[in-house]
């Protein structure tokens, strides 16, 4: 631990100052960060994390023993608020730096871009620091812009103590540079593939959208998007009719699983699987519904019924019924009753007697 | 219809005796209104004495779950008649919530 007494007069007379700015200090990194984080949400940008610091005390002493001549008064001290912003990809932190220039006044002369340092043949602390200031005055605080990775790399190099006094031996300071070199290699690979996939994405929605869907994969993001169609909309209505009923919206997410099971590979193959069975389905639904008063109704209703109809037609029989019923319910032996219970009523219904041979109570 | 509501082992648990229907809904909203309140306890809607259960039983128990759900907590239907779960699979409620 540092003492106050290793200061000399001018050191200790910027100690007394930062005493005396405390309180500023505190209520500058809270409003700082308020502001912040706050165009960032207006924005949707996410990020892993923001977080602020005041100067410590004896951190403060510590630089100004080191370079305590080089400030006139305390306020030239830029960095005693730290606010850190840490991004998921790199791009993400120019995006968040367009953001600070318009929440905060940047001090340009003294803001620096580490990552537009380093010479070509060197890997290190890359991050951007703006030197800011609030929009309505006070004093100067430092803003770091980093990605996860940066960080990983900064808070590593400052817990190894890569930058003390005793000189690193060649051959660590290249293994540093190697792993640094690793990181940013990474980071880069890492938004290059988020860009592959969003591509992706629209690409998969352009081909939902023109109605392609045999040529769009199964798959829990291609499902989402169909989703957004609405495919089971109608039936469910039809569903609803029968009793008038409300209709309870609900994730159909956890049928994909349920779907993949039947074989089914592509977005072609579930709009096959609808329009194969949607008839039936109805007809089996009814056979249920029209016998209550039961007036409200899961939005996945209709996919249920779908599935229940799809495997009967496929032969799956009593034991088909029980498997819907495992694969969206958990297994347990009270599903083998729902099977029964379907079963007994779809035997009623014309598709059951065209597959009659395949569907005698397996 | 009887409701009665204890904890038991951190869970809240809401015992139903009888019919579930339009007649007792009133009177079984205002029973579990508890439940929607808490924070932190599984909820055990324990139906092992129920004989009915109506649409707006159904609504009390998905109101339930809609409450519970954003706060991390899991809402259990127990000992239910095969009639009761034959409403929750016909009306395809069957995968919201978790059985007991």
């Amino acid at each position: 631990m540092v003492s106050p007494l290793t200061l000399d007069l001018h050191g200790e007379s910027l100690i007394q100052q930062y005493r005396e700015l405390l309180p500023t200090l505190k209520q500058l990194a809270q409003e700082a960060n308020k502001q912040l984080r706050q165009a960032l949400e207006e924005k949707d940008i996410y990020v892993t994390a923001i977080e602020y610091r005041i100067k410590s005390e004896n951190s403060l002493i510590g630089k100004l023993e080191l370079k305590g001549a080089k400030y006139k008064s305390i306020e030239d001290v830029t960095d005693l608020v730290g606010l850190r912003v840490i991004t998921f990809y790199t791009d993400e932190v120019d995006k968040v730096a367009a953001i600070a220039k318009r929440v905060f006044d940047i001090d340009w002369q003294e803001s620096v871009d580490k990552r537009k340092l380093h010479q070509l043949d060197s890997f290190g602390y890359n991050s951007l620091h703006y030197i800011c200031r609030l929009k309505t005055g006070g004093p100067r605080f430092e803003l770091q812009m980093r990605t996860a990775l940066q960080h990983v790399w900064s808070t590593i190099e400052h817990d190894t103590g890569y930058k003390n006094d005793v000189k690193i031996p060649d051959e660590f300071i290249r293994q540093f540079n190697r792993l640094a070199g690793m990181l940013e290699l990474i980071d880069d690979e890492f938004s290059r593939l988020r860009i592959v996939l969003t591509d992706y994405r629209r690409q998969v929605q352009s081909l939902v959208k023109n109605g392609r869907l045999d040529e769009v994969p199964l798959s829990a993001d291609t499902f989402r998007n169909y989703l957004e169609l609405h495919p089971f909309d109608r039936l469910n209505r039809r569903i609803a009719a029968v009793n008038q009923a409300e209709i309870y919206h609900a994730s159909l997410m956890p049928f994909l699983s349920l779907l993949e099971s039947f074989g089914l590979k592509s977005l072609g193959d579930v709009q096959n699987f609808i329009d194969n069975n949607s008839d039936d389905a109805y007809q089996l639904a009814l056979s249920h519904l029209a016998l209550t008063d039961l007036d409200i109704l899961s939005s996945s209703a209709a996919l249920l019924y779908l599935s229940m109809v799809h495997v009967l037609k496929c032969g799956g029989g009593r034991k088909g019924l029980k498997l819907i019923y495992d694969n969206i319910n958990g297994e347990s032996d009270a599903n083998g009753m729902l099977a029964d219970l379907m079963f007994e009523q779809a035997r009623t219904l014309s598709f059951m007697h065209m597959n009659k041979e395949s569907n005698d109570g397996k | 219809m009887n409701t009665v509501l204890k904890e038991e082992n951190n869970d809240l648990v809401m015992y139903f005796e009888g019919r579930l229907d339009t007649a007792s809904a009133l009177e079984v909203e205002k029973a579990v209104a508890p439940l929607k309140e808490s924070s932190g306890h599984d909820i055990i809607l324990d139906c092992s004495k129920m004989d009915y259960i109506s649409s707006a039983g159904l609504r009390i128990f998905l109101s339930i779950l809609k409450s519970a759900k954003p706060k991390g907590d899991h809402v259990y239907i127990k000992g239910i008649s095969d009639s009761i779960r034959a409403v929750f699979a016909m009306t395809g409620f069957v995968n919201l919530f978790e059985f007991k």
